[in-house]
């Protein structure tokens, strides 16, 4: 009887090791991440970073398991950076997936693991653009610590930060507006609101955001409105190289800024009035007093 | 690989030994092969149709796509899948002629012409079963409905496929599994021929949990199907081997565990109509 399988160990959860290599397995150079892997158990969930560049191809030779990976997790991981490259042609559609598991030297049918609407594709992108905010904030913090750069006001942060992430989109742009209607599915919105607010959070975390007041919640309303907005003016802006949206942005920050400031004023008119409806109050009462007392 | 008078094995309610039941069930379906199709239709009262559809969108493929369908029989998965990739073939090239919209006529007549030949994007399906008799029906229905292209017709026997390792992208079975008599070298062999991310797909009776709905369903069972059977198809015996089969065949749980000891990974099963039927489906990782 001809018995080809390996017998497996069962990955339940991101952290287990799978380790199947082919006798033929080429030693191509593997991304850094699955070398890692190879040689011990990860802790946990590793950041995936995958090469920009050519991948290294996983065809088989003659009939031997050809593919090397660690677990379900983070093949299907492989699988969808693979496919990015296929969304302006195709669009977030199983199609991509299909395309980008060919690259890996899958068969096709192996897009069929993800839902046919691509949603896992839009998400593992938003994902992966918010990591990469997150390194390129994390970046800027370590120059300044350094003293290589200057601090930047917090209304300049938040428009580089805000502009270098939509910026990530422009590759995309084409299929942006069906890839935002897909994450307004109700299916997705848990996700996709989850990915936003850590989001926010992380660029109002590196904008130097200590408070732990009512304000916390109102900075990140304001952002998330500042984003989403810009977002939709992206989606329609013909200008080279988007400079309309990046006024539209600019013009957003300052307003906000203005707000603010203006809802401390509030606030202290508000301090003022109550003191002196109490001060009223209280002329009131003694007028009283002293009346009744004559 | 001893096929004299083996283990005890089970052929609808009788014990058997595993020579005798592979020839049993043989004969079952060399009897009720002309009939197939229209005992299907009346049993089900058509809704297998439905359940074939189910798979085939499950499946979803994309043009290219290379299929083989074990005890495909009559074809009814490899027709539709046909079909499936046909459409979803003239939806890119639609998709593909609006995208040109600044060639020349004579361009777009070219890639029309080359497309057009190209009506399956090279995707071809296998049916293989091990009985001639089913074979010769399902190659008569081609023939009949005018389908040729992307389409062959192979004599094989699941626990050991005629095909070199790593050829397709999808292997299905639809109501076979449960005639074949070792279940777990038919998931190994499958395994063992899709390509590594091609997936297993596998529709087949189930187990129904719901216990009303399993009385009746039981009731239907026993005391319809078997009359239809001779009244149809003038086959008594074949359909109760059939009921009784469905009886034995293991649960949805078990036949998942079975997939993932041949080795597929992504294991998981859908209930249709309650767990009439299930489709399991795996990938080969």
């Amino acid at each position: 009887v001809r018995c080809q399988h390996y017998p497996p160990l069962r990955a339940l959860q991101a952290s287990a090791v799978l380790g199947r290599v082919s006798d033929e397995h080429k030693k191509e150079p593997l991304t850094s991440s699955s070398q890692q892997h190879f040689d011990s158990h990860p802790a946990g969930h590793q950041p995936e970073e995958e090469p920009q560049g050519p991948r290294p191809s996983y065809t088989g030779q003659g009939g031997q398991e050809s593919e090397d990976y660690e677990s379900e997790e983070q093949l299907q991981h492989r699988i969808l950076t693979a496919a990015l490259e296929f969304v302006p042609e195709h669009g977030w559609t199983a199609e991509a997936i299909a395309e980008g598991a060919k690259t890996l030297g899958l068969s096709v049918a192996a897009a069929g693991m993800f839902h046919s609407d691509g949603s896992e594709l839009i998400l593992h992108f938003v994902s992966e653009c918010n990591t990469k905010l997150s390194e390129l904030l994390e970046k800027e913090q370590k120059l300044v610590q350094l003293g290589k750069a200057e601090k930047k006001p917090v209304d300049e942060f938040l428009r580089d930060a805000v502009e270098a992430r939509l910026r990530m989109l422009i590759p995309y742009i084409e299929k942006w507006p069906q890839a935002l209607s897909v994450l307004l599915l109700p299916r997705n919105i848990p996700s996709s609101l989850n990915l936003l607010s850590s989001m926010i959070d992380d660029i109002w975390h590196y904008a130097g955001d200590q408070s732990t007041d009512f304000n916390w919640y109102t900075r990140r309303a304001v952002l998330t409105g500042i984003y989403n907005t810009t977002e939709l003016v992206m989606m329609q802006d013909s200008s080279p190289d988007f400079e309309d949206t990046w006024r539209f942005l600019h013009n957003r920050v300052a307003d906000a800024m203005n707000m603010s400031s203006t809802a401390s004023q509030v606030q202290s008119t508000g301090e003022a009035v109550v003191q002196g409806l109490m001060g009223a109050a209280v002329t009131v009462s003694n007028a009283e007093t002293s009346r009744a007392l004559r | 690989r001893a096929l004299a008078a083996g283990p005890e094995m089970h052929f609808g309610f009788q014990t058997v030994t595993e020579a005798e039941r592979r020839e049993k069930i043989y004969q079952v379906f060399e009897s009720v092969a002309k009939k197939y199709d229209v005992m299907n239709d009346s049993m089900t009262l058509g809704i297998h149709r439905v359940w074939k559809d189910i798979l085939m969108h499950k499946m979803n493929p994309s043009p290219g796509t290379l299929l083989l369908d074990v005890a495909g029989g009559t074809g009814d998965i490899a027709f539709r899948f046909i079909n499936y990739v046909r459409s979803v073939r003239e939806h890119q090239l639609q998709r593909k002629l609006k995208h040109h919209q600044n060639l020349s006529w004579q361009e777009i007549f070219e890639s029309y012409q080359k497309d057009k030949s190209n009506s399956l994007g090279d995707s071809q399906v296998v049916v293989c079963d091990i009985n001639r008799e089913m074979l010769k029906v399902g190659k008569q229905k081609a023939q009949h409905l005018g389908y040729s292209e992307g389409l062959s017709w192979v004599l094989g026997n699941a626990e050991e496929l005629p095909f070199d390792d790593d050829k397709f992208d999808v292997y299905t079975i639809a109501f076979g599994i449960r005639n074949v008599t070792r279940i777990d070298l038919a998931l190994q062999e499958a395994y063992r021929v899709l390509k590594p991310g091609g997936r297993f797909l596998c529709l087949e009776f189930s187990h129904v949990s719901n216990p009303l709905l399993s009385r009746l369903y039981d009731l239907y069972s026993f005391q319809v199907i078997p009359v239809l059977g001779e009244v149809i198809a003038g086959d008594w015996k074949s359909y109760q081997y059939l009921v009784e089969s469905i009886r034995r065949f293991p649960p949805q749980e078990e036949l998942k565990a079975m997939i993932e000891d041949a080795g597929f990974f992504k294991v998981d099963y859908e209930n249709l109509n309650f767990g009439i039927v299930a489709i399991h489906s795996g990938f080969k990782l």
